[in-house]
């Protein structure tokens, strides 16, 4: 899309991340992306602890965001359900991580979740994908999972409802979840207030990076095919079952790791994540920042749980009331999300420009 | 089984096929013929429940409360249909988010504009001879039937129902016909709306009436909506009579929480095995039974 | 950073992981910009629900809280000292919830909060609250078993509130008891203690159903209800679909059976939302009505309707965010500084306060109030008498051992650890 992105010293190093699946392909765009990842580096160091704890709970909240850009905007696969694997990962690295209560146990209860959640969503998807459910259906579906263990969860309060020494805890949640940690027994590195914020940012940085290659790979392009036209792409001879079905299940990796790293930070977590606001969100966020933009899904759900936040604080009762405005005004105005848009934006006055390959990369990294 | 007991348990099939129905009903037009997942049906059933509420404490007969939570509520849908959703079709899955916001405003409004509950209204019509239970569950059922029918004469029988169809079918084609396509969509819409509202007012004395009062919908009539399938009425039917058959058995078996989540599963398997709905099931068999012949 | 155990050879294998403790090496708790709270005067947090679904109960909190400051601020503050509020609005929400608690202890830097009407939203935020040792007060009637160094959860427990209204409707009406409650920790563990507390006066439980939150169709249950025939229900049904069930109770004519209630009436005014004679015989045990006839009680709701003209009830969680936060005052000014720890050892010295239910007295070892359980009674226009007052200790916590003086516990204890639940 931009003439000159092949050339700069550093043009190997983006080479395996970029292609016609991502937008942001000029060297203006990564240098804007270095930025961006070094301000969010800096906030601790700027803000303290507290910058580092808010902080953490809502990069782990854009990586479940991504999880589903990945799987909606590249595959066509809406998932209203992506909270099911953010929260089975979450309550199975507790399960692990209270029953092996030292370093040990907070490594495996990081294995052990992603593991899990992988194949809930391996199980799910197969039987979704494999039994033909498709569009609409599958939304309603994963919704319709996600309430049923919102309801399961919550009577599971009683003391035989415990696996080990970890109680499911019903409605009040499990309790007592321990920080996240790498190592055995009680030797390597327990992850503190500020380590944890820099692992989250690290993760998402890295998914990030590894889902921008990934698209612009070969099973990248064949996602693509298959949100466009199943059919045809069926007719050239890819499996495109197969392919929904992976993509399935690296989204819902993705969203395990994510519930992971929500939970150890909150040391806590409550079938709350499976109820139907909780559902939205990563709907919500993918839908404005653009659901083909995976960086826009980031942005956005930065920015509106950042802004929602923001207007809770201030106790208003109007806060609600303004957040689904400006939802509501979003979509419509912008259908396609604001990092598509401003992609566009920034397209249209390169091209208006004499010398486009020059022109300074202003407002472009922003929009992905 | 004794005989009162199966009386019993044929009450609960009935108390809940005609929660399903009602639930179902506005979302299933809407969803059904215009494409639109509308996730603020909850809250259109809400303005029903609040009107008609609002209505009795001013001293309206409780029958002339709930025409006013109908009116209400449809003028509220062709209000909402002109400045918002028009903009929303064939946007599937952004109706979905669009409709999301609208919810999450529509309550807070309510909280901000009439507090946190509405007034009471009495379920009227007393209590049954023989079976513990309200006459007015049977007078649930049978106007949830009566709605269907009446759509079902509708749809099929008038000008209006035909041109409607045209449009959601195939709108390029039905305005060449001379079809006015917006006000086709305008009036389904707020038939939908409509018949949301309905749902609240009917609901608004057996249930207590409070902002959240939509979302005790929301999981029924989406759920009966997909099991149905793209016929609207008959999809509708078959889903609630299944789905309500599946919650009043193992509510009777083995109690409320596992009525509630063997319905939910069933839902999911009944997905998986006729991802078109019973009705594309049905008209799958219908196709290969006429390719035979 | 905690007890970071680093050998060399960690640091070389993991060459991420050393980038990360530099990292994190050179962080300060306050940051570089230093954030720290903007006021220097004492500062309260008050976390209570104005939107989502427990607004109905929230709202009356926030502003019994918030008339209680208003008014010992007008008296001169405490020690002299104007009290500052910090009070957003968590929307019912706990993820929310988390965010506004640290919110609170970070930046605003309060002295004290009172959070949270569920027990769910409680458990959210403990870890938080126990990690800062914050001092924090919940106030709503709960399933009992706090045993926590810090945390006050001043409402009366399930164990109260039955134990008021449980043995009262045995010798009233029988000892047969069907139990219908949410089907949630606290439902369940009221479940429990009904159980419990049928077995000490002779009673039993002859059928029970918990049923989700979600629901309001209850056609079954009440099918149940009338096929056991019991004496009388004891209903633990929580929240708004819930209350669904008096409206289809009296349409179904089972307001024959009377009820117990630890969960309506007190708590979402059922009474006064649903058209009577809904609620007719229904018997709830309450530490706090607004209803309650007593000059103090009069007072207290003229001043509270005084302030908030548009307010809707008083609740009895309400209630309790009122007189803890003279509570509050009283150990302050006892301790002479605002300073956590030393408060919270004068709220351990034996305190007691005026409140609108009667006097109350802070139990120190257990950090639970001993109420004046009462039994209200609504008649078929509604109208609540109250019967058989008595006080009623926390004696549960006293069973299992519970010293906070002694030793600095983090816990919840719930019936099962100590009696024989069947």
């Amino acid at each position: 899309m931009s003439v000159g992105s092949s050339d700069g010293p550093l043009a190997g190093l983006r080479r395996p991340f970029e292609g016609p699946n991502t937008m942001g392909n000029t060297p203006g765009f990564w240098l804007g992306f270095v930025v961006a990842v070094a301000v969010l580096a800096a906030l601790p160091v700027l803000f303290g602890y507290y910058a580092a704890e808010i902080g953490a709970v809502f990069l782990a909240y854009a990586l479940l965001g991504v999880s589903l850009a990945f799987i909606w905007g590249y595959c066509g696969i809406l998932s209203f359900g992506q909270v099911v694997f953010f929260g089975v990962g979450g309550y199975a690295f507790g399960v692990v991580a209270i029953n092996v209560p030292t370093l040990t146990g907070a490594t495996l209860g990081l294995l052990a979740a992603i593991a899990v959640s992988t194949c809930f969503a391996a199980a799910l998807g197969y039987f979704m994908f494999y039994g033909g459910v498709r569009n609409v259906y599958v939304t309603i579906l994963t919704l319709v999972v996600a309430l049923v263990l919102y309801t399961f969860m919550g009577q599971t309060a009683g003391g035989e409802w415990a696996i080990g020494d970890a109680r499911l805890g019903g409605f009040n949640g499990m309790s007592g979840v321990p920080d996240l940690g790498i190592g055995i027994g009680s030797t390597g590195l327990e992850i503190g207030i500020v380590a944890h914020y820099y692992v989250t940012l690290g993760a998402l940085v890295a998914t990030y990076l590894g889902l921008r290659a990934l698209v612009n790979s070969h099973f990248g392009y064949a996602m693509v095919a298959t949100r466009e036209d199943e059919s045809r792409t069926e007719m050239f001879g890819y499996n495109t079952t197969f392919i929904k079905f992976a993509a399935f299940t690296i989204g819902g990796a993705i969203a395990g790791l994510s519930g992971v790293l929500f939970t150890t930070q909150n040391n806590y977590i409550d079938p709350s994540v499976f109820g139907i606001t909780a559902a939205a969100l990563p709907v919500v966020w993918a839908s404005v920042g653009g659901r083909t933009s995976l960086l826009g899904t980031v942005g956005a759900a930065l920015a509106i749980q950042f802004l929602d936040y923001q207007l809770a604080l201030s106790g208003s009762e109007w806060a609600l009331v303004i957040i689904g405005s400006l939802l509501v005004f979003v979509v419509l105005v912008m259908p396609e999300g604001v990092a598509p848009r401003l992609r566009d934006i920034v397209v249209d006055y390169r091209s208006s420009e004499p010398t486009p390959a020059d022109a300074p990369a202003g407002t472009e990294e922003v929009s992905d | 089984m004794a005989a009162p007991e199966l009386l019993n348990l044929g009450f609960e099939f009935v108390e809940i096929f005609a929660f399903i129905v009602l639930a179902t009903v506005g979302l299933a037009v809407i969803f059904g013929m215009m494409g639109i997942i509308n996730l603020a049906h909850g809250e259109f059933i809400l303005v029903g429940a609040y009107a008609t509420s609002f209505a009795v404490a001013a001293g309206l007969p409780l029958a002339v409360a709930m025409a006013v939570g109908v009116v209400a509520t449809a003028a509220f849908g062709l209000v909402l249909e002109r400045f918002i959703i028009r903009r929303l079709y064939g946007r599937l899955l952004d109706s979905m988010v669009v409709t999301w916001g609208i919810s999450l405003v529509m309550i807070q409004l309510t909280r901000i504009a009439f507090g946190n509950t509405a007034p009471g209204v009495g379920i009227p019509f007393g209590q049954l001879p023989v079976v513990d239970g309200p006459v007015y569950y049977l007078v649930l059922a049978v106007i949830a039937v009566g709605v269907l029918g009446g759509l079902y004469a509708l749809f099929t029988w008038t000008d209006f129902g035909v041109r409607a169809r045209a449009t959601m079918q195939d709108e390029e084609t039905a305005r060449s016909m001379g079809v006015d396509t917006d006000r086709m969509y305008m009036a389904t819409f707020a038939i939908g709306s409509g018949l949301a509202g309905l749902t609240g007012a009917l609901y608004a004395p057996v249930m207590t009436v409070t902002p959240e009062y939509g979302t005790s919908f929301l999981v029924e009539s989406f759920v009966a909506v997909v099991v149905g399938g793209s016929s609207v009425l008959l999809g509708t039917i078959l889903a609630s009579g299944f789905l309500g058959t599946v919650n009043a058995a193992f509510t009777n078996l083995a109690g409320t929480f596992m009525g509630q989540v063997a319905m939910l599963v069933a839902a999911i398997v009944a997905i998986r095995l006729m991802p078109d709905g019973i009705t594309g099931l049905l008209s799958d068999l219908r196709e290969k039974w006429g390719e035979s012949e | 950073m905690t007890g970071r155990r680093c050998s060399r050879r960690d640091v070389i294998a993991g060459g991420s992981a050393s980038v990360l403790a530099g990292l994190a090496g050179c962080v300060a708790e306050g940051g570089l910009v230093g954030l720290g709270d903007g006021s220097s005067g004492p500062t309260v947090a008050i976390l209570e629900d104005r939107s989502g679904t427990f607004a109905l109960t929230g709202t009356a909190k926030y502003r019994t809280t918030k008339l209680a400051i208003e008014e010992i601020n007008r008296d001169g503050g405490i020690l002299g000292e104007e009290i500052e509020v910090f009070a957003p609005d968590p929307q019912s929400d706990n993820m929310r919830y988390q965010d506004l608690t640290r919110y609170a202890i970070y930046r605003e830097d309060v002295d004290v909060m009172w959070a949270g009407y569920s027990s769910a939203t409680r458990e959210a935020i403990r870890p938080i609250v126990n990690e800062h040792e914050q001092l924090y007060f919940y106030t709503t009637q709960y399933e009992g078993g706090v045993c926590d160094k810090t945390v006050f959860p001043l409402g009366a427990t399930a164990r109260q509130q039955l134990g008021a209204v449980v043995p009262y409707m045995i010798e009233e009406y029988g000892d047969e008891i069907y139990t219908i409650a949410a089907d949630y920790n606290f439902g369940q563990l009221s479940g429990d203690w009904v159980k419990i507390i049928a077995e000490e006066h002779g009673a039993e439980v002859v059928g029970e159903e918990y049923i989700p939150l979600s629901e309001s169709q209850f056609g079954s249950t009440i099918n149940d209800i009338r096929s056991a025939d019991p004496d009388f229900v004891m209903s633990m049904l929580v929240g708004q679909d819930h209350s669904s069930f008096y409206e289809q109770r009296l349409a179904s004519g089972l307001t024959d059976i009377p009820i117990g209630t630890s969960t309506n009436m007190a708590q979402e005014r059922e009474h006064l939302r649903i058209d009577p004679p809904a609620l007719e015989d229904v018997y709830a045990g309450v530490s706090y009505m607004e209803e309650l006839p007593t000059d103090r009680n009069e007072a207290f709701v003229e001043r509270y309707y005084d302030r908030w003209d548009d307010a809707e009830y008083i609740n009895q969680e309400a209630q309790n965010n009122y007189f803890s936060v003279y509570l509050y005052k009283e150990a302050v000014e006892r301790a002479g500084t605002f300073d956590q720890e030393a408060v919270i050892e004068e709220l351990e010295s034996g305190i007691e306060v005026e409140a609108p239910e009667g006097d109350v007295a802070l139990d120190p070892t257990t950090h639970h109030v001993e109420h004046n359980m009462r039994v209200a009674h609504a008649d078929e226009t509604h109208e609540i008498t109250f019967d058989d007052e008595r006080t009623i200790e926390p004696t549960f916590l006293h069973d299992v051992g519970c010293d906070l003086t002694s030793e600095a516990e983090q816990t919840q204890y719930e019936p099962a650890d100590y009696y024989e639940v069947v």
